[in-house]
């Protein structure tokens, strides 16, 4: 019992946490909205998830919430690694725009001739 | 197409390549080309030893990589009002005098991109496990992007000022090799491929690709599609 409440009160924070992320992120708060969902049924109603697994061929009920964890956690890495990478282009565009303002001519003096440009 | 050769920018990524890069610059000073170097966040004084040397040079405060110092070269030289911009390796691999090659193919044939290829021209010290990876490579690039190429990883191409504004290159890293090629694809524009000389050194060779980097390659490939 002790667990579930945990567990409970867990899972009603994200529930709230989705409501607050709608309108930045839809679609990562439908996803955790529905992950918190069927959290909370599975929490209260635990046989029913072991029902679910043997439905589709899993031994146990907390194999299939295992699985689900790993397949989760597995999309979460991948958004991470995404999002990492945009913000390198962030920074790779920050640190062209400082070496362009840095720019340094050629020494003069020290550079053999060439013919006149007029830039 | 009018090009004349002080409106020519070679533009050099380099990242520590100190030991090399007086000569390889004032080489391509000596043909009568403006020289951009971008040094790449080196620990070592490429960027002084360059600017001796007769080159602009820019650098990046942070260590980015090859793609993203080519790109922000090409920035310097088109806002300097180049004609036709050449991507030239730091690492004494390429030949000064054929750039005028490139160039002249570049306006012959009408071209906004002249990709050099050392399966056309020639590759001298090429080791036969590096050339495997080369041409497993290119069959890679020209399924992946239809471009009818001999030669995908080749640092030493020509691109018109057109050229040169219609391509954006987001791989920092090694990827942007490939990305190039995919950037010249989509861009639609002509472009021809012309012989060089790809000459190695046990230097070069040392800095050179290696095959586990292959994969790094194929996975940023992957992720920039994911998230375009």
């Amino acid at each position: 019992m002790i667990a579930q409440l945990l567990l409970t009160a867990l899972l009603m924070a994200i529930l709230l946490y989705s409501w607050i992320a709608y309108r930045k992120s839809p679609a990562v708060a439908l996803l955790s909205f529905l992950a918190s969902l069927a959290g909370l049924y599975l929490v209260w109603l635990p046989n029913h998830a072991s029902t679910l697994a043997h439905w589709i061929g899993i031994g146990r009920g907390v194999d299939l919430v295992l699985y689900v964890w790993v397949g989760i956690s597995l999309i979460l890495l991948l958004n991470l690694h995404l999002k990492l990478r945009a913000q390198m282009e962030v920074i790779t565009q920050l640190a062209r725009a400082i070496a362009l303002a840095n720019a340094l001519p050629s020494r003069p003096g020290q550079e053999p001739p060439r013919p006149q440009s007029g830039d | 197409m009018t090009i004349t050769r002080d409106n020519i920018w070679v533009v050099i990524p380099a990242f520590n390549e100190g030991q090399v890069i007086a000569d390889v610059v004032a080489g391509v000073v000596r043909e009568g080309y403006r020289v951009v170097l971008v040094d790449d966040g080196s620990a070592d004084a490429t960027g002084d030893f360059a600017a001796a040397a007769g080159a602009d040079v820019v650098r990046h405060p942070i260590n980015l990589g090859q793609g993203a110092g080519l790109q922000t070269g090409i920035a310097y030289a088109l806002a300097r009002g180049a004609d036709a911009i050449v991507t030239f390796d730091a690492d004494g691999q390429h030949r000064a005098s054929e750039i005028a090659l490139l160039i002249e193919t570049l306006a012959r044939e009408n071209a906004d991109f002249v990709l050099g290829s050392r399966f056309k021209g020639a590759a001298v010290n090429l080791p036969p496990r590096r050339r495997l990876l080369l041409k497993a490579a290119t069959l890679f690039t020209r399924v992946t992007t239809g471009l009818d190429v001999s030669d995908a990883h080749n640092g030493f191409r020509a691109l018109s000022r057109r050229g040169a504004q219609a391509i954006t290159l987001r791989q920092n890293r090694m990827a942007h090799a490939s990305e190039i090629l995919h950037e010249i694809a989509r861009s639609g524009l002509r472009y021809v491929e012309a012989p060089v000389t790809i000459e190695y050194s046990a230097y070069s060779l040392a800095k050179g690709q290696k095959i586990s980097d292959s994969i790094v390659i194929m996975v940023d490939l992957f992720a920039r599609r994911l998230h375009r």
